[in-house]
């Protein structure tokens, strides 16, 4: 199988608490991969790892086969990324903005067009980055990943904020972006239900652990053989989820 | 080079580029005011001409640098710890150090700008109003890169600062503390207080000569040097790190 990240054994510590526990990722190239998780499952930790922006504590990735921290800067070329919260000079208007990350990067100055184009920010590119909603900044956000169409993108929550037809917008750009140039996207949600609808394959993280990887096929599998209905996922996955917890109570206890 | 285009980039609206050639204009707007209503007093000190005109003017003079070096390191940074755009630098294949070291380069050439201002103020003045023949450019030369210099150690500490704070009131309140105990401490013979970045770049204008203290200028470039490796440094990781 053609996997462009893998992760083995990431391990992230905070003192004595994991943030992510020997978490072992397989993304294949060109497709979606929903990384799933209740809040503070080490979701965005793993992305921040995956983009040198912490140190992990143990363990080992690759990128397109590069690592950090030797091919950083190679690394950082090929991906686009949006963690946590949009991330913006606020001095700057929303087409200034992306003029400075096309710069870094080194493209065309038609890309920051594209680039407002695609997210559906094009009007109010002239505007003040701090005067944008935060759906506008959300957008924004995305932009600036997705600005000279990088081969892999990694995407934390990247719908937060936005309004029903804003998540159905920027939901449907993100399933056609393989097919549009074959880009690898690695997406976080804490909702199953928002991620079936886009990834081709599924990371389930609880507590810092990786409690399922597979396809959504798979998964459907696994829940029919759990007991629950193949269209019913957000239960399967809610259910795992409280499983997880109570092994670890028990665990505690001891 | 590419890096320094986009950090000018980056200050636009945020008056960053212009405060200090503006702190340049209003020091050398006080040097013309000062002289005016002074003149007599001044070139009645028992001192020599070229030394009342460099050394009484100066200290309202490096109080407007000092304060305008404090404000432009804080708002050089700020911009980037506003909106988070620092965190997006971590994840952009560009050097953050370099980038550091663009600000650093902006601040002391803007800084530079502000000083040639003053000393074109200081010499209208000493041709016009000094006694025939006691202007001398040389000197004023000498004191001019004297008084950059013992600038650099402040421009270099702020910068270090700035880059470390997300909040801009701590940084500004470290450099008004910087001031306060600089100037507390500023006493003739000392030595030592010259590890205090402010201290160096007061002493100039303690001083009742022009003529440049090597041991201060040793400082002076030992300590400019120092922030700006702890900075790089510490610019290579995010400060949440």
């Amino acid at each position: 199988m053609d996997y462009i990240i893998t992760t083995e054994r990431l391990t992230k510590k905070y003192k004595s608490f994991a943030a992510v526990n020997n978490v072992s990722l397989n993304i294949r190239k060109g497709s979606i991969y929903g990384f799933l998780g209740p809040n503070g499952a080490g979701k965005s930790t793993t992305m921040k790892m995956l983009l040198g922006l912490t140190t992990p504590t143990k363990g080992s990735f690759t990128i397109d086969g590069k690592q950090f921290p030797n091919d950083r800067i190679s690394i950082l070329k090929e991906v686009g990324s949006f963690i946590e919260s949009p991330s913006f000079y606020a001095n700057l208007t929303g087409e200034e903005n992306l003029d400075i990350i096309r710069r870094i990067l080194g493209l065309p100055g038609s890309c920051v067009a594209d680039a407002l184009e695609l997210v559906g920010l094009s009007e109010f590119g002239r505007r003040l980055a701090k005067k944008y909603s935060l759906g506008m900044k959300q957008r924004l956000g995305l932009a600036g990943a997705l600005l000279g169409r990088p081969p892999i993108l990694i995407l934390d929550e990247p719908t937060n904020g936005l309004d029903p037809s804003g998540i159905h917008e920027i939901r449907n750009l993100i399933k056609s972006l393989p097919g549009l140039y074959d880009c690898t996207v690695l997406i976080s949600s804490h909702m199953l239900s928002e991620i079936e609808l886009m990834a081709d394959d599924i990371g389930i993280l609880n507590h810092g652990r990786l409690l399922f990887e597979g396809s959504l096929d798979e998964l459907r599998q696994n829940a029919l053989q759990s007991g629950f209905t193949a269209d019913n996922l957000e239960d399967m996955f809610l259910s795992m989820v409280d499983k997880d917890n109570v092994k670890r109570k028990q665990r505690a206890k001891l | 080079m590419r890096i320094f285009a986009i950090e000018l980039r980056k200050g636009k609206r945020t008056g960053v580029i212009l405060l200090m050639p503006a702190v340049g204009i209003l020091g050398a707007a006080y040097a013309f005011a000062f002289f005016l209503v002074r003149k007599d007093a001044l070139l009645n000190l028992p001192l020599a001409p070229m030394d009342v005109l460099l050394t009484q003017l100066y200290g309202m003079i490096m109080v407007l640098n000092m304060f305008g070096i404090i404000a432009a390191a804080c708002i050089i940074y700020n911009m980037e710890f506003k909106g988070s755009a620092v965190k997006k630098m971590y994840m952009l294949p560009v050097n953050v150090p370099a980038m550091y070291f663009c600000k650093f380069l902006i601040l002391t050439i803007t800084l530079f700008i502000a000083i040639v201002f003053q000393n074109l103020a200081i010499i209208r003045i000493g041709l016009a109003d000094l006694p025939q023949g006691a202007f001398e450019y040389e000197m004023l030369l000498d004191f001019a890169g004297y008084s950059f210099i013992t600038s650099m150690p402040v421009l270099s500490f702020m910068v270090f600062i700035s880059s470390r704070s997300p909040n801009m009131w701590v940084s500004l309140g470290i450099g008004v503390a910087g001031f306060l105990s600089g100037m507390a401490l500023t006493v003739p013979g000392n030595t030592f207080l010259c590890i205090h970045p402010f201290v160096v770049m007061l002493k100039p204008a303690a001083a009742m000569s022009a003529q440049p203290d090597l041991i201060v200028v040793i400082f002076s470039l030992v300590e400019t040097a120092v922030f700006l490796f702890f900075g790089l440094c510490a610019a290579r990781y995010p400060r949440w790190e």
